[in-house]
């Protein structure tokens, strides 16, 4: 069989760009390895309220499990930091109804989708990549497609297969794993997050509502760390007293936190989401940016299929990088500064932040956060402090 | 000298993740509806033994092994 675009994963960036591209008036093929599209998920399920609009993914309360309205933040010794907003900042999604509905979106718009059909190799015609093979069901599928998209996730090997070279060292990602659980005594209109580096060596502890006694709750760790995410997300729990016992589902995975691929595209072949390490190397989430990859990469796409000239698609990696890679290179930046802080570190800055003009820090005033901490005396006297809080601005 | 070994998985603790696939430097592992490991192309760098957020992986010496 032939399309125009074959689309390998149906997590968040393959159904956007197939839906992009149908919509455009292309033939696409979504295949995706699962039998059930969205789960399992790795995800912590919360994403910023802007997405909606910017992507043009409508506001379905059928995936919104619950609004959220602001952050509070634990230092080691118990110090918080309340980050709350008057309207809704945030929402903590269900992925397997979110992604269904992706697929859904991508299918109305005349896109093909099939689960349960993993890619098993690329068809290579005259020195050129001529499609994707595929199983499904056991049994073998030849697609041919002018364009593929490696949306395969953390796992891809569809890009590697290309020759997109998608290695990134161990420390450049997370070890993650998650309860979904009824948990009680913390504010379900805020997520929560616990930092320090026995609490959760170089990532956090959270806790993202989706009812008022039920939440993911879940860890981040780096993944060279040689005990396990759940090892201490179950040291976490028990240390804080939280019973472990009504359990929803348990999910785990790894998450890139750096590393993002430098050349975006092969010939025909391009690769976004997870699987080209494009997530936010400070808190791990990946959806926004998935989305913003797929948004780009569907408008070269379209421009390089309407001119019949797949040089263009080299493009996705230009601008890419230029917009959000250049944004993501400053948040791994600070990753590597906040991985060298101590528990005294933590405590302090926490300290600090709680007591200084909230609303600054709330908008999102970077600049403000880091001269707010530069003031402090306790800061001042310590060059090391110093040094590492300048590497931030 | 870097010992040798092969990756065995433990069915019962995996939950199919990949993010040891993810990882692997030389596309030694596959994570599919199932988990498969080639040993031709592992290196035994263990990294994918230290990432698994659930302890599933083992690396085992070959030595000995014929």
């Amino acid at each position: 069989m032939r399309y125009d675009v074959a689309v390998v994963g149906a997590g968040i960036a393959g159904p956007i760009i197939a839906r992009n591209l149908a919509r455009a008036g292309y033939d696409v093929l979504m295949i995706d390895k699962k039998a059930e599209i969205g789960s399992p998920k790795r995800c912590g399920e919360g994403i910023n309220i802007g997405i909606f609009e910017k992507y043009d993914i409508p506001y379905d309360r059928r995936f919104i499990n619950r609004e959220i309205y602001g952050a509070k933040l634990y230092s080691p010794s118990g110090y918080e930091l309340e980050l709350r907003y008057k309207e809704v900042s945030g929402v903590i999604i269900e992925r397997k109804v979110f992604d269904k509905m992706l697929a859904f979106y991508a299918a109305r718009a005349g896109a093909d989708v099939w689960p349960r059909t993993e890619a098993t190799g690329l068809i290579r015609k005259g020195g050129r990549i001529a499609g994707i093979r595929a199983k499904h069901e056991g049994e073998p599928v030849e697609i041919e497609a002018d364009i593929i998209v490696a949306a395969d996730g953390v796992e891809s090997m569809v890009a590697r297969w290309a020759g997109i070279n998608t290695y990134a060292p161990p420390h450049e990602f997370d070890s993650a794993y998650e309860y979904e659980m009824l948990i009680e005594g913390y504010d379900p209109d805020l997520i929560h997050l616990w930092f320090g580096n026995e609490v959760a060596p170089r990532g956090y502890v959270w806790v993202f509502p989706k009812d008022e006694d039920r939440a993911n709750v879940g860890i981040g760790i780096n993944s060279d760390n040689p005990q396990t995410a759940k090892y201490y997300l179950d040291k976490w729990l028990r240390e804080n007293g939280i019973p472990a016992r009504k359990l929803l589902e348990i999910n785990v995975g790894a998450v890139p936190v750096g590393g993002f691929v430098k050349e975006l595209v092969k010939d025909n072949v391009l690769v976004v989401g997870d699987a080209a390490r494009q997530v936010n190397p400070m808190h791990g989430g990946g959806m926004a940016e998935a989305m913003e990859a797929a948004t780009i990469a569907s408008r070269w796409m379209i421009k390089a299929l309407e001119e019949e000239d797949m040089s263009l698609l080299k493009n996705y990696t230009r601008e890419w990088w230029e917009k959000d890679g250049k944004r993501l290179e400053k948040v791994l930046k600070v990753r590597r500064v906040t991985e060298k802080l101590t528990d005294e570190d933590l405590d302090l800055f926490i300290q600090i932040l709680s007591g200084a003009d909230a609303e600054k820090i709330a908008g999102g005033n970077y600049g403000e956060v880091i001269k707010a901490l530069l003031k402090h005396p306790k800061v001042l006297l310590s060059p090391r402090r110093i040094k590492l809080l300048k590497e931030l601005l | 000298m870097v010992e040798k070994v092969k990756i065995v998985m433990d069915e019962d603790r995996c939950y199919l993740c990949g993010g040891c696939a993810g990882m692997c430097p030389t596309l030694a592992i596959n994570v599919g509806p199932k988990w498969e490991f080639f040993l031709d192309r592992c290196i035994s760098c263990k990294i994918c033994v230290t990432a698994c957020p659930v302890g599933a992986l083992k690396a085992v010496p070959l030595e000995g092994e014929s």
